[in-house]
């Protein structure tokens, strides 16, 4: 009965905490000003937890037909080149404003990500259709079709190799 | 009635200078980052030679620009072409060129019948 007491103290001086940090407004939202070193490896490795356990399921097609990356070109130039930039493009107003910062897809994913070909493919997939809470990433699954996504995330497999001028071709609108 | 235009003049003018002044900084950045133009494909850098067409992205720029260059043909009017002087035209390459009206003729002589 007073370890119930006790835990039962606890759980009022928690919530009464949480809620003094909550209701103070002390916490800085603020997209300019960066996270802890400790909130952001918490948050990070919470989201990447949280996309490799949705992501292990999805079956990858064969994602290096030509048509794929013509249809997943235009998509990519028009729904993520402004975040996640291009062939020639370092950095833009959303790349440098957003926090956190969206990848460059146009570096090698070997620099920012790891696991397989494979495993990266299927979590591109999930990212790119269910989109990420409070990072400015869009669920586009509520607009476009599987086949359409599944374009972006071969597209997006090929992008570092891509010159600029290769980009400008397979992105342009017929 | 000088004084009460004078009047509204200044009012105008006080509502509508620090309005403009405004909306000039929120455009401040570049603003050719935000204007997505549909541009058509550059298939001019495509050196064939140099492209491996088992790649396939080989393969996807080879079918876009073979798209592109087809549908600008098809978008050519051809009864307006009747005053052309073909002598003026020394670069065309007519080995290039589809022969639309041969094709037309054969397929109205009934051969295949």
């Amino acid at each position: 009965m007073k370890a119930l007491k006790i835990l039962l103290i606890l759980l009022l001086l928690g919530g009464a905490s949480a809620a003094t940090v909550m209701y103070s407004g002390i916490v800085n939202v603020a997209a300019d000003e960066p996270h802890s070193d400790i909130v952001y490896w918490l948050l990070e490795e919470t989201r990447e937890a949280s996309i490799k356990k949705s992501a292990q399921h999805i079956k990858v097609p064969d994602l290096e037909s030509p048509e794929l990356l013509l249809m997943g070109g235009a998509d990519y130039e028009y729904m993520c080149s402004s975040c996640h930039l291009k062939p020639g493009l370092e950095e833009s107003d959303m790349s440098i404003g957003l926090y956190p910062q969206p990848p460059n897809l146009g570096i090698s994913h070997e620099t920012h990500q790891h696991g397989t070909d494979e495993e990266l493919a299927r979590q591109n997939f999930w990212v790119i259709k269910h989109g990420i809470k409070a990072s400015g990433m869009p669920a586009w699954g509520k607009t476009h079709s599987d086949e359409r996504i599944w374009a972006m995330v071969a597209f997006i497999k090929r992008l570092p190799t891509l010159t600029p001028e290769q980009y400008q071709v397979l992105t342009a609108i017929d | 009635m000088k004084t009460n235009f004078i009047k509204t003049v200044g009012k105008i003018a006080l509502i509508l200078v620090p309005a403009i002044t405004l909306s000039m900084n929120a455009s401040a950045h570049d603003p050719k980052m935000h204007a997505k133009k549909a541009e058509k494909a550059d298939c001019s850098k495509m050196d064939h030679s140099k492209m491996d067409m088992k790649d396939p992205v080989a393969v996807a720029m080879m079918k876009k620009c073979m798209k592109q260059s087809k549908s600008s043909m098809e978008k050519m009017d051809h009864s307006k072409m009747k005053e052309m002087d073909h002598s003026k035209m020394k670069g065309m390459d007519h080995s290039k060129m589809e022969k639309k009206e041969n094709k037309k003729a054969n397929s109205d002589d009934h051969q295949n019948h």
